[in-house]
């Protein structure tokens, strides 16, 4: 259990939590929430191939410190747009932002 | 069963049961406290395999950052109307059917991986870090302090309120 299948499934799973959050939920703050467990599985990828195929050096780790450092720049983006979404469309549903629909 | 196997499991039930949560309750505020908690959970995953630094930084940017803004942004936002909407919209079987799909692809590829066994006590991190951020990794380095600045300065441009007519 303690081995690379058991880190990386545990990824696995976080993917798909993430990945039904996304699909199904209507709230979009929820769904800014489910994009961060996707990148949380990504980053936990990353530091269990480090440590369990490369235990000598640190890549793994300076990859997932990059994405945590993207995934905040995108989640400060990400917050500003709800807010002002929310200033304009008095909704933060997903189907109530529709203005842009065919 | 050793202490190493018992403390992945707690550290496994720590990160997958309120990420579960976060993605079904009702309540958007309570969603956001769940995933704090899942999140500190991926930091605590962090040091079992030896990365303290990432660790430490999980921490201070996700637990102490990220999700302390969204606390602020879900208080900030929704009216009363949005919070007692139904949470999951129509095409939920679709997506449960999708994330299963993926969960169990991705149990039967990950059985190929190599069968390593745990490294020794890793080292501490934070100096080898830093010399693989200045000198191997300069590049994304500086280039990921452009993307942070230019982040900062939209967000703050765009969430102004057209007062001034320009």
């Amino acid at each position: 259990m303690n081995s690379l299948f058991g880190v990386t499934f545990i990824a696995a799973v976080l993917l798909a939590l993430g990945l039904f959050g996304v699909l199904a939920r209507r709230n979009v703050l929820t769904v800014l929430m489910s994009i961060e467990l996707i990148f949380n599985a990504a980053v936990i990828n990353f530091v269990a191939f480090n440590r369990y195929l490369h235990p000598g050096g640190v890549w793994g780790q300076g990859v997932g410190l990059f994405v945590i450092a993207l995934a905040a720049a995108e989640a400060v983006v990400g917050f500003a747009l709800v807010l002002v979404v929310y200033r304009s469309f008095k909704s933060v549903l997903a189907e109530n932002l529709d203005i842009l629909k065919g | 069963m050793t202490v190493q196997d018992v403390v992945f499991l707690f550290l496994s039930l720590m990160i997958v049961v309120p990420a579960a949560l976060t993605v079904t309750v009702k309540n958007v505020f309570h969603a956001a406290l769940y995933l704090v908690v899942s999140l500190t959970g991926v930091a605590g995953l962090f040091a079992m395999m030896g990365a303290d630094f990432l660790f430490v930084a999980q921490l201070l940017v996700y637990s102490g950052g990220i999700l302390i803004l969204l606390l602020f942004v879900v208080l900030l936002s929704g009216t009363p109307k949005d919070w007692a909407a139904r949470a999951i919209n129509e095409q939920w079987m679709a997506a449960s059917l999708v994330s299963a799909f993926f969960v169990a692809a991705l149990a039967v590829l990950l059985r190929a991986l190599p069968e390593a066994a745990p490294a020794a006590d890793a080292a501490p991190t934070t100096s080898a870090l830093g010399f693989l951020l200045l000198r191997d990794m300069l590049l994304p380095f500086e280039a990921v302090s452009l993307v942070l600045l230019s982040a900062l300065v939209g967000a703050v441009h765009f969430s102004k309120k057209d007062e001034v007519p320009s």
